[in-house]
């Protein structure tokens, strides 16, 4: 499973101080300690919420800037707001980057589509369109084929997308973890050539022992097809879990991989 | 007998219950008639609709409040506690209005623009209408003019925004900003909620308070009210 750090997001308090503070040191803390663990990529989410928004755009540019200064690791740019995401893609120069996202209403098409295009880098849809999150996997498919279709017609191939079925929390309404579920086997049906992406701990919003719950949840998510997941990569539970789905479906020849996240822990 | 029947309605809200057949936060009440039928029964037994709304529905919630602030009931144990209040209500509202009785007021509530995040929104507009205001609920996505309109047509008491995103938050400002040019600031309370927000947020953008759950919210309604 392709990991997508979660650590590097404004919206937790003490990240959001060291975008506001410029703290390139803490900054790059947070991009070594989840490199270190094996992350694929690091998310890079720089809402802060406290400036406007051409502070976003700098802030993003020299998150980027700063972080790969120092680490290799791939970039997930993540904001909902098209110009960030270009300022970031920008900053990140020649190296490859997954933008994090676009839905499928017509005005993110036309400004993010294009941005996927230019820089030729892999791009996330969101499964929900105008209206907000479909409660119904159908109306989800439906979102994600529309953003296929847009990506297709700019020229941006369809292994280049992956697709967020998107997560809500099961402690306010109780149906929508098979949603998300139903919906990464229904994406997979439906646009074999793309993949898929989900943020995994949203799930258990609101309840107790939330690792359970969302460790049982990604063994559900990887049986239904799911290939990237954003999370925590510090925490061995929930990496250990993917690990341990992938050897039971196997698809982890003579159990390699989960032998060898285990050996020295 | 009054009193016995609308204790039992009040914790049958705390038990989060609904119906006979559902469980409850504690173990060992099914099969025990519950608050749709408690409610029922009372209406039977011809007890005032209004002492069935406040004794029997409205109290309980503020039990609910306490027990969810202290950790001890989670989300779905609040949002069981406020379904079971919708229900009764439903029984109830046709009776109330025969009886005349007036809502709290008209409690205006939408996600704003560009924002689709619906779920805080429609728990503080549960927590409301149990709590016997009107609600007027303006969906997700709200343009600032059609949140302005809506205010003036109702002429609103109360105004509650919703924002989930750090690039939408600053729409609220944008809405407060329209209300002082249509003369309209002073005739409503605004409060705001949403993970981004805060009560720094809400002082800088000139809102009347910031919600951090729905039942801070609740405190605050009643607060401007006091």
């Amino acid at each position: 499973m392709i990991t997508i750090a979660e650590k590097i997001n404004a919206t937790i308090p003490s990240v959001k101080k060291i975008i506001e503070d410029r703290d390139a040191e803490k900054l790059l803390e947070l991009a070594r300690s989840q490199t270190e663990a094996g992350a694929d990529y690091l998310d890079v989410n720089i809402g802060t919420g406290s400036g406007s928004a051409e502070d976003e755009i700098e802030d993003m540019a020299w998150a980027v800037t700063t972080i790969q200064a120092e680490v290799d690791t791939a970039l997930c740019i993540d904001s909902a707001d098209p110009k960030v995401l270009e300022a970031g893609l920008k900053a990140r120069g020649e190296r490859p980057a997954l933008i994090n996202s676009t839905k499928a209403s017509a005005k993110y098409l036309a400004a993010v589509v294009p941005l996927a295009r230019e820089y030729n880098q892999p791009l996330v849809g969101l499964a929900m369109g105008e209206e907000g999150i479909p409660k119904t996997v159908e109306k989800r498919v439906e979102a994600c084929l529309k953003i296929a279709e847009a990506c297709n017609k700019a020229g941006v191939e369809t292994d280049q997308l992956f697709f967020d079925p998107l997560v809500l929390p099961v402690s306010t309404d109780v149906k929508q973890g098979k949603v998300t579920l139903e919906t990464i086997s229904a994406i997979k049906a439906a646009i074999p050539e793309a993949k898929t992406i989900m943020a995994v701990s949203n799930v258990s919003f609101g309840l107790p022992k939330r690792k359970i719950f969302n460790t049982a949840f990604l063994h559900m998510a990887i049986m239904a097809g799911l290939d990237a997941a954003i999370l925590s990569v510090l925490d061995p539970t929930l990496i250990g879990a993917a690990k341990t789905a992938e050897a039971v479906l196997g698809r982890d020849r003579h159990c390699r991989k989960y032998s060898r996240f285990w050996r020295d822990k | 007998m009054s009193a016995e029947i609308l204790e039992k309605i009040a914790s049958n809200v705390v038990q989060g219950r609904v119906e006979q057949e559902d469980e409850g936060f504690d173990d060992g009440f099914e099969g025990q008639p519950a608050v749709t039928e408690l409610v029922e029964e009372a209406l039977g037994k011809g007890i005032d609709p209004n002492e069935i709304l406040i004794q029997g529905l409205t109290a309980s919630m503020t039990t609910v409040g306490e027990k969810f602030e202290k950790g001890e009931y989670l989300i779905p144990d609040m949002l069981a506690a406020a379904e079971a209040v919708g229900a009764g209500m439903d029984i109830l509202t046709p009776h109330l209005l025969k009886a005349g009785v007036k809502s709290k007021g008209k409690f205006i509530i939408a996600t704003v623009a560009g924002d689709l995040h619906d779920i805080g929104k429609n728990i503080v507009a549960i927590m409301l209408k149990g709590a016997g205001y009107e609600v007027i609920d303006l969906g997700v996505d709200v343009p600032t003019p059609k949140i302005i309109e809506a205010v003036k047509e109702n002429a609103a008491p109360f105004l509650g925004l919703s924002a989930l995103l750090t690039t939408t938050m600053r729409n609220m400002e944008e809405i407060i900003t329209k209300l002082k040019d249509e003369g309209l600031r002073d005739k409503i309370k605004v409060c705001i909620g949403g993970a981004p927000t805060s009560q720094d947020f809400s002082d800088k953008i000139g809102a009347d308070g910031h919600c951090s759950d729905a039942f801070a919210a609740l405190d605050w309604v009643k607060a401007q009210a006091a």
